[in-house]
């Protein structure tokens, strides 16, 4: 797979802010038509080195080479000149403008007019290069993810790309997605592009990679071809200690019935549901982006009411048509989206976890807050659920996503509720968090919590559920229990009859190993 | 239906209702005010309609970039002003003279407001709602309380809102409509087909990923904020032009009914999406109602604000109803990856 010259090279990078080492003498190759893996705990240096590869931030130390020559980006103008480009997991399209125009629109050549024919015409011929049938002439606003990701993949080419950087691009795809994804990647490799992949999801990397290096705490610990890694060998690397039992699922008793659904529904996004949580009972609900789980969950909460069907809470036939109601029920939701609506990420982790409950918790009876009640709630789940901060007050939008997570899971315990519903617990947060995580769910729930666990990750999903609901389309495909389910049945049922890929039987078995 | 979404844009739907509801509104008080439909009244309300579209053509650039200007309005009075007195001590100014200073005033305001908001990095809002204040102030300090007066004007410009260049049955085409008219086609084009324009809606449409495609926004916001200026500039000579009295307050509170025309014409406030034929619309309507209100009901100047104010609202919140909803039909493509031979790739490498 190697060629013999590097296209790209990073020499001796060091990069400090503050007192953060941020990146500490590492180095990297990257070769044409390579896929190369980068691996590391969140805060190890990954994006760093993106935002160095993309002229954002410049190195306090070392050289960039492209071709072996030594470059300075001054700016991401700079690195899209020299054809280094980045996608990222939340893309970075113009909502406003249409496909072709979100191709070409940082085109400096393309002439005084606008010839809108002829860009039409080029965004087609790039599209089809890529085996893509994608409408050139729609709006990028409502393009799902993976189409939005399309179109700035379409855009790197179109700028020539030798280098293309992406950052977690499968977080929030759904598995036909992914495999949809892997397809242009691919494509983009036999074009002789390199490829600098990140991804938290383990499988996928060694699926795609041709080679993987593994960073922590701003050093570069390993590079070795695929063949020579295994997942115990990376997360090893990762971590700088031994993990064994990366998923652990005691597995909780059945004791009695919190919530049941009866024919649930709102109309045009989901219809028919009818399932029964247990206390103690993990329900995972699998299914693509898109098959309305999220809806069901929001459903639950209030926030998007049902229109059709029952809701029972302890045998009681129940209306929840707001937050509020579903609180008083003991039902809390925490979103898969913390950046725009999961927490205020100016505020500090006390004020972030004591939201909720402030008028019920946290008021003098002048109705002033209670700061020091608010400090010690924030710092009991600091301790209980491990949040590394030096302080509570600290800001949420500075800490890691894996930390963040936990100050979101922290809000809604701190609620009380008998139901926790949660949506992509781990999305986008390292491998030790998403342990931490899966450790607390497990606790949770042996303390007789129920839990619905909305969530795309596969092994995680079979790992975590007692049982598990898979949707497709707004319906419920089946239920199943935690000894029958398998991936291939869950994949067979969240696509429906006719599956969209072959799952083979060989690959399954080796992916369903680490569970 | 499919042919619907491929020839016009939800935008054009929504401009479309525009002028719909323009005829709706015309024949509504034609039949309840005798002599509506008369020259006067529709003279009247073109060379009102002039002066705030050429001002809503700038504004749009600006509010395409998701930044605002507020400071229109004082600009328009400052540049009215000081070209009023220095036709008046200099009679024998030639008018292209006039009309390039008039701009070049209006340029260098716009500068100042742009410089702080693409450079100086103060939003918008703040920036211009700060120089909506000095600029009405140095108007103050300059004018020494003194008014332009229209006799002391030189005649040329006097004879010029009167000028016909066209009549169809009393109704003129007179020169500052016909201008406002260029304007509005020429920066229409401009938004559509120059790079400069599309990336205005770039910009507003995902600041942060202009940022990070490397687009100059902070060169291109500069500009709009230049160009926004010099109409500005522009308008402030029409203004002049039209009401030859020019006092201190002249065009306080233009910036409210520029904005006002913007919205109603359907251009976000988030920005992205606009054209400078809605807001062409959005101030014949505006203007149209306010003229037709006066002379139906003859209620007062106090209750036409307020009427102007809930037009903004109501544009805005039709605006999340019906757009969102178009915009849902309009798009309803699938994303297909269909390579057969990167399937046979993948297989290979998978082996």
């Amino acid at each position: 797979m190697e060629k013999q010259t590097p296209v790209f090279q990073m020499k001796h990078i060091s990069k400090r802010f503050d007192t953060t080492q941020a990146l500490d003498d590492v180095s990297m190759d990257l070769y044409p038509g390579e896929i190369h893996a980068l691996l590391g705990e969140n805060g190890a240096g990954k994006s760093t080195l993106i935002k160095i590869m993309t002229g954002i931030y410049s190195p306090d130390e070392g050289d960039l080479l492209l071709d072996g020559k030594t470059i300075r980006l001054n700016s991401s103008v700079e690195a899209q000149d020299f054809g280094i480009a980045a996608i990222y997991q939340e893309p970075m399209v113009f909502p406003d403008l249409n496909v072709a125009e979100n191709i070409f629109i940082t085109h400096r050549s393309r002439g005084l007019l606008m010839n809108w024919g002829k860009l039409y015409e080029d965004a087609e011929a790039i599209l089809a290069k890529l085996g893509v049938k994608l409408d050139v002439r729609m709006p990028a606003r409502g393009l799902t993810l993976a189409a939005q990701q399309t179109v700035e993949i379409a855009k790197a080419i179109s700028l020539k790309v030798r280098v293309l950087i992406m950052d977690e691009p499968t977080a929030s795809l759904s598995a036909h997605e992914v495999r949809q994804l892997f397809k242009l990647t691919y494509s983009l490799r036999d074009q002789g592009v390199s490829i600098l992949f990140i991804s938290h999801r383990m499988e996928e990397i060694f699926e795609i990679a041709d080679r993987v290096t593994v960073f922590r705490d701003g050093k570069h610990i390993s590079t070795r071809p695929r063949a020579e890694v295994t997942q115990e060998s990376c997360i090893q690397d990762m971590v700088g200690r031994k993990v064994e039992d990366f998923f652990v699922k005691n597995s909780s008793p059945r004791s009695d019935l919190f919530l049941s659904a009866h024919g649930l529904g709102r109309k045009g996004v989901f219809e028919g549901l009818n399932f029964d949580v247990f206390r103690g009972e993990v329900l995972g609900f699998a299914g693509l982006v898109g098959s309305g789980r999220t809806n069901v969950g929001l459903a639950l909460f209030g926030i998007e009411p049902a229109d059709s069907g029952e809701i029972k809470v302890n045998g009681k036939l129940e209306i929840v048509r707001s937050p509020e109601q579903a609180l008083k029920l003991g039902i809390a939701y925490m979103t898969e989206d913390r950046r725009q609506i999961g927490l205020t990420m100016t505020m500090s982790i006390t004020s972030n976890i004591s939201l909720p409950m402030l008028l019920r918790q946290y008021l003098t009876r002048m109705g002033l807050v209670k700061h020091k009640a608010e400090t010690i709630t924030a710092n009991q789940f600091r301790e209980r659920l491990n949040i590394r901060t030096t302080n509570v007050e600290q800001q949420v939008g500075r800490l890691s996503g894996g930390n963040q997570q936990k100050v979101m899971l922290s809000k809604w315990l701190n609620a009380r509720p008998q139901l926790l519903i949660l949506d992509e617990p781990t999305r986008g947060i390292d491998v030790g968090a998403k342990a931490e995580v899966h450790q607390l769910i497990n606790e949770l729930a042996a303390q007789g919590l129920s839990i619905i666990m909305i969530s795309s990750d596969m092994p995680e999903v079979l790992a975590m559920s007692d049982r598990i609901l898979v949707m497709r389309e707004g319906r419920q495909m089946a239920i199943f229990n935690r000894s029958e389910a398998t991936q291939k049945k869950v994949l067979t049922a969240a696509m429906g009859a006719v599956p969209h890929f072959e799952v083979d039987d060989e690959k399954e078995s080796e992916m369903e190993k680490p569970a | 239906m499919n042919w619907i979404r491929r020839t016009f844009r939800p935008e054009q739907v929504r401009e479309l209702i525009l002028v719909l509801l323009i005829g709706m509104i015309f024949a509504f008080f034609s039949t309840q005010i005798t002599g509506y439909f008369s020259p006067r009244i529709f003279n009247r309300i073109t060379a009102d309609v002039a002066i705030i579209t050429v001002v809503a053509v700038g504004e749009v650039l600006v509010l395409l970039t998701r930044n605002y200007d507020l400071s229109v309005g004082s600009i328009v009075g400052v540049v009215a002003y000081v070209v009023g007195t220095l036709l008046t001590r200099n009679q024998s100014m030639p008018p292209w003279q006039a009309v390039a200073l008039a701009i070049a005033l209006g340029a260098l305001m716009g500068l100042i407001n742009g410089l702080l908001v693409s450079y100086g990095k103060v939003p918008s809002i703040i920036v211009t709602f700060g120089t909506l204040a000095i600029y009405r102030s140095i108007l103050v300090e300059i004018s020494n309380a003194k008014t332009v007066v229209t006799s002391q004007l030189p005649q040329w410009l006097l004879d010029l809102p009167g000028a016909n260049l066209m009549t169809v049955g009393g109704f003129d085409l007179r020169p500052m409509v016909l201008m406002a008219l260029i304007i509005v086609v020429v920066f229409q084009f401009i938004i559509t087909y120059l790079p400069w324009g599309r990336r205005l809606h770039a910009i507003g449409s995902n600041p942060d990923a202009a940022r990070v495609g490397g687009l100059p926004a902070q060169r291109i916001i500069l500009m709009a904020y230049i160009v926004c200026g010099s109409l500005a500039g522009l308008a402030g000579f029409m203004f002049l032009v039209r009401f030859g009295n020019i006092t201190v307050v002249a065009a306080q509170g233009m910036e409210m009914q520029v904005v006002a025309a913007a919205v109603v014409g359907g251009v976000s406030t988030n920005g992205g999406t606009g054209t400078m034929v809605g807001a062409l619309l959005g101030a014949f309507m505006i203007n149209l109602l306010q003229q037709s209100l006066l002379r139906w009901l003859q209620i007062s100047e106090f209750w036409i604000d307020a009427l102007l104010g809930a037009l903004i609202l109501l544009a805005v919140l039709i605006d999340h109803v019906i757009m969102d909803r178009l915009r849902a039909f309009w798009v309803q493509s699938e994303l297909q990856v269909t390579d057969p031979e990167s399937d046979i790739k993948e297989s290979n490498h998978a082996a």
